[in-house]
């Protein structure tokens, strides 16, 4: 036994040649199923509409394999189960790639003639893998361990939002098996290595220490030589069935995240839902939106399934939380079961659920009330670990329901209301600059004389009564600190985000084209507004429409208030001090990650600043977003408004004297939240340029100083 | 199977308003302009006939000058199939009759089997232009419809009529015939920007009124009427209530 005094290992010990070459048969036939399944999905991909190639595929490629590689998405808001999936990740992809070593070894170095496989590259290799296996194992325990034991409530596969939950055991059993097998693969590798040192035991092999330790234990109990050896043999074509049957079927089970979420991460759209997309000018009704699983882009389709059930979606959404008929969960693995029961296997194969790939997705299983409940708040998109886009999706889908004029009444009156009088309001157009009355100075007309700085107040800003007194607020702090700005007076309409996110696309085309064109008659530096939802719309995507700026060029008041302290333009004559918090709009945050500068602004006011438990991009949506505001209430009346569960979040804070706002619509869904929820007494709404202009010590402007019309 | 249905693009007033120097309008700076909203619901209704025939005609009849062509719009973008467009600057504001006569002889030209109108106009509120259509084209006539079983085949239609304090009147009525629509007959369809902007395609012919005659009414003045002192309860005596009326109707006009 010479050779066994080199340390090493024979990869087919104890194997007779036929059963070597009958193993070699069954990877040949494992490695087909597995191909011919990457084909079967690649296909039903392809069955989407549009392009199926991702464009600047390096930069792609870098993003992907640097978010997958770092956990980055995985880890973010539950760093436990983030831990226990970088584990089982890192543990299962080095034993992967000892396999792999193996391969070139056995098939391609060693009939060339070099043995590699010894020595201290076999006594490293031995190391590594053992200690990568018990890290397999620890991650398997974790993410178990919190799956059965500990039960968060976004694992809980229980719909809340009415859908049908007839294939939900499954998605259980899938689960189970998932993580069985897993564990089940690492546990007889490691039996395999135990057994094989039990029969021999070799000294170099304390470099496997999992493996030397049961084996050691193994021979004390006097199960070696003989018995290691068929209990070896066994164990070896059980390991190895398992793994072959593992690897066949990664691309039809839950394990087909292992593929999908790589290329979700890879290939999502880096502006999702920030910028949507515009319609075919020439497309005809049945081409407008999702209105079939045909018409999904083909990246869309594979983010279907690259979901995990992981959860993180289905507990940030506002409107889960306030009993609305929608899961961004559910969605997702609803379209999936119409992708797979109508383009996929499952329809081949005649298994049930089964869907009509011509079929309408609307009525069956999608029900509108459920795509009408979304507030287009983004909480879904930015903590998805696999980056699916659920806000564009269901915009998507919007667009279809929009196009067969499926919409309730109240939300079809304001889109009528607003193509008729350019504002959701109904109000005439000599009323949207009626607040600069007020000022006792006068506000330039940008149309008429060029400006430093264009100032796009959008609709809420100018024409709701609350809002205007922020609005002069801030009228009143550029003309103090000499900003040389001006508005386009009756000439501004809707900025047209919100009739977007509706799916109103035409209604929005023809708004932005006839603001673009207002603007660009115009001769200013850069554009300002107060209102995040007309900031995303004016800086993302009116771009696209011809305008001649750039992102860059387009403020939100904070930035511009911050900009103005920092320079000294403005310098607070008091400090304020009080304790207040501030609610990050989903528009300004996540949208387009502004989060420090109204904080800066507030702390620079000589604020108190205490953060709510879900701030900056885990904000929660006032319920206001995506048109919610025109619509009907969908909500389940026992549950609690989003924007009351938000001023409860703020109130339990203790003491907080204001709760801060910098968007118009928060301000209107706020101070009625305040009232509803009964913390009148407690808390006040303020907001952002309202505190500048106390800190400034300037007056505001006297309500009604203007004469009644 | 042809529906013709009249439609009026609307004037709306917001809570500002000032008159032209004559004193006989307002000021159009102040004017928003829609599809009058009871001719949405005769349109939709229109089309439900049409879709439930399985096939048919609706033209879309407006008196207007061009800017009526955007309401024309809405309705083409709804479904409607074709417009005609009166050309109707000689038709005075504030005129039913003389907008009947104008819309009479298009609509006779048309031939159709059934004619809808709204009930009223929201701008000039008078309620008469559908009534003085029927009475032109020698057509029977029902109005304030909040239900319309049509039956071509047999050329009649059962119609339901909206009365006062939710009472239903169910007539049937011979068609060819002039229906006036009420709101809440049906939820109008949404007609898309997008369908809109394509409705541009359809064709809508601009045709020069005949004959009109004199006209049969015209707006002498439009004021404000003057803020009042507040409310008077007429107690609950019927004829007592009668009794203060007319007083108070004498004192103003005297």
């Amino acid at each position: 036994m010479l050779a066994a005094e080199v340390p090493t290992r024979e990869t087919f010990a104890n194997l007779p040649v036929w059963a070597i070459a009958f193993w070699y048969f069954l990877i040949f036939v494992s490695v087909c199923a597995f191909a011919w399944g990457v084909w079967r999905l690649a296909r039903k991909y392809r069955a989407g509409r549009g392009p199926a190639e991702p464009d600047r595929p390096a930069e792609r490629l870098a993003r992907g394999a640097r978010v997958v590689l770092s956990h980055s998405w995985i880890r973010r808001r539950d760093p436990l189960s983030g831990l226990g999936h970088l584990f089982v990740f890192y543990g299962f992809l080095v034993l992967f790639v000892g396999t792999a070593i193996l391969m070139v070894q056995d098939d391609i170095a060693g009939p060339a003639g070099f043995e590699f496989f010894e020595g201290w590259f076999y006594q490293a290799y031995s190391l590594f893998l053992d200690v990568f296996g018990a890290i397999l194992v620890a991650g398997l325990l974790l993410l178990a361990g919190r799956r059965w034991l500990v039960r968060p409530p976004r694992l809980d596969y229980r719909r809340v939002d009415g859908g049908p939950e007839d294939v939900r055991g499954r998605y259980v059993l899938g689960d189970r098996a998932f993580l069985g097998i897993l564990f089940f693969l690492a546990l007889t590798g490691f039996l395999q290595e135990s057994f094989r040192i039990a029969e021999t035991d070799p000294s170099f092999e304390t470099w496997s220490p999992v493996g030397w330790a049961v084996g050691q234990a193994f021979i004390g109990i006097g199960f070696d030589g003989g018995a290691a050896e068929l209990a070896h043999r066994i164990n070896w074509w059980v390991h190895g069935l398992v793994a072959l049957g593992f690897v066949s079927s990664i691309p039809f089970t839950k394990a087909v995240h292992m593929l999908a979420g790589p290329a979700s991460v890879a290939t999502r759209d880096d502006l999702a839902g920030r910028r949507l997309v515009e319609l075919p000018p020439d497309a005809k009704p049945e081409e407008v939106g999702y209105q079939r699983i045909t018409d999904f882009a083909p990246r869309h389709l594979l983010q279907l399934d690259a979901c995990t059930k992981c959860g993180k979606c289905h507990e940030a959404c506002p409107a889960r939380a306030s009993g609305y008929p929608l899961s961004p969960r559910d969605l997702i693995l609803d379209l999936r079961e119409v992708a797979e029961g109508s383009l996929g296997l499952r329809s081949r194969l005649g298994v049930e659920p089964r869907f009509d790939a011509a079929a309408p997705l609307v009525g069956n299983p999608i029900r509108p009330e459920t795509l009408w409940s979304c507030m287009q708040c983004m909480a879904c998109v930015e903590i998805c670990p696999v980056g699916i886009e659920h806000v564009p999706i269901i915009n998507q889908l919007r667009r279809g329901l929009v196009e067969r004029g499926e919409m309730d009444s109240q939300l079809q009156q304001t889109l009528e209301t607003i193509y008729t009088s350019g504002n959701s309001f109904g109000e005439a157009k000599r009323k949207r600059a009626r607040w600069t009355k007020e000022l006792g100075f006068e506000v330039k007309d940008a149309r008429k004389e060029p400006c430093e700085l264009l100032w796009f107040v959008g609709d809420f800003a100018s024409l709701d009564p609350r809002n205007v007194r922020n609005t002069q607020a801030l009228a009143r702090i550029l003309h103090h600190a000499g900003v040389d700005f001006g508005v386009l007076y009756d000439a501004e309409k809707s900025a047209g985000n919100d009739v977007r996110r509706v799916g109103e696309e035409g209604l929005y085309t023809s708004l932005a084209e006839e603001n673009v064109k207002t603007i660009e008659g115009c001769e200013f530096g850069r554009i300002l507004t107060s209102d995040p939802h007309s900031y995303n719309t004016l800086k993302n995507e009116y771009p696209e429409l011809g305008a001649g700026w750039s992102a860059a060029d387009v403020v939100h008041h904070s930035e511009f208030l911050l900009e103005l302290l920092e320079r000294g333009r403005i310098v607070p004559k008091r400090r304020l001090g009080y304790r207040v918090t501030y609610h990050d709009p989903c528009t300004l945050g996540r949208y387009n990650r502004v989060f420090e500068q109204p904080r800066e602004v507030m702390r620079a006011l000589g604020l108190e600043l205490v953060e709510m438990p879900r701030n900056r991009d885990n904000s929660f949506c006032c319920g206001a977003g995506g048109g919610r505001i025109w619509m009907k209430e969908l909500r389940d009346e026992s549950a609690q408004r989003p924007s009351e569960n938000r001023i409860d979040e703020a109130v339990a804070l203790g003491d907080v004297r204001f709760f801060t706002v910098a968007c118009p619509k928060d301000v209107t869904m706020y101070e009625d939240a305040i009232k509803t929820s009964g913390h009148a007494a407690e808390i006040e709404l303020r907001e952002l340029s309202e505190l500048v202009l106390e800190a400034l010590e300037l007056d505001p402007v006297a309500v009604g100083a203007a004469p009644e019309p | 199977m042809k529906i013709v249905v009249c439609v009026k693009q609307v004037a709306m007033l917001g809570d500002e308003v000032e008159f032209t120097p004559d004193g006989r309008g307002v000021d159009p700076d102040y004017l928003e302009h829609a599809l009058n909203e009871w001719d949405s619901y005769a349109t939709e209704e229109a089309l439900r006939i049409r879709e439930a025939a399985g096939g048919g005609e609706v033209v879309v009849v407006s008196a207007g000058d061009e800017d009526a062509e955007d309401a024309m719009r809405r309705c083409l973008a709804m479904g409607a199939d074709r417009g005609v467009r009166i050309a109707g600057d000689g038709i005075p504001a504030g005129d039913p009759i003389t907008t009947a006569r104008a819309l009479a002889e298009v609509v006779r030209g048309e031939g159709a089997d059934l004619v809808l109108c709204g009930v009223q106009s929201s701008d000039a509120v008078q309620g008469a232009t559908g009534t003085a259509l029927a009475e032109l084209l020698g057509l029977p006539r029902v109005a304030v419809v909040k239900k319309i079983e049509y039956d071509h085949a047999a050329r009649k239609a059962v119609v339901h009529r909206e009365l006062e304090g939710g009472l239903v009147d169910v007539n049937e009525v011979e068609t060819p015939a002039v229906i006036t629509i009420q709101t809440g007959i049906n939820e109008p369809r949404y007609a898309t920007l997008r369908a809109i902007k394509q409705a541009e395609q359809k064709e809508i012919e601009v045709v020069e009124p005949g004959q009109l005659g004199p006209p049969a009414a015209s707006v002498r003045r439009m004021f404000v009427p003057p803020r009042g002192e507040g409310a008077e309860l007429l107690g609950d005596d019927a004829a007592g209530v009668a009794q203060r009326i007319k007083q108070i109707v004498e004192e103003r006009l005297r």
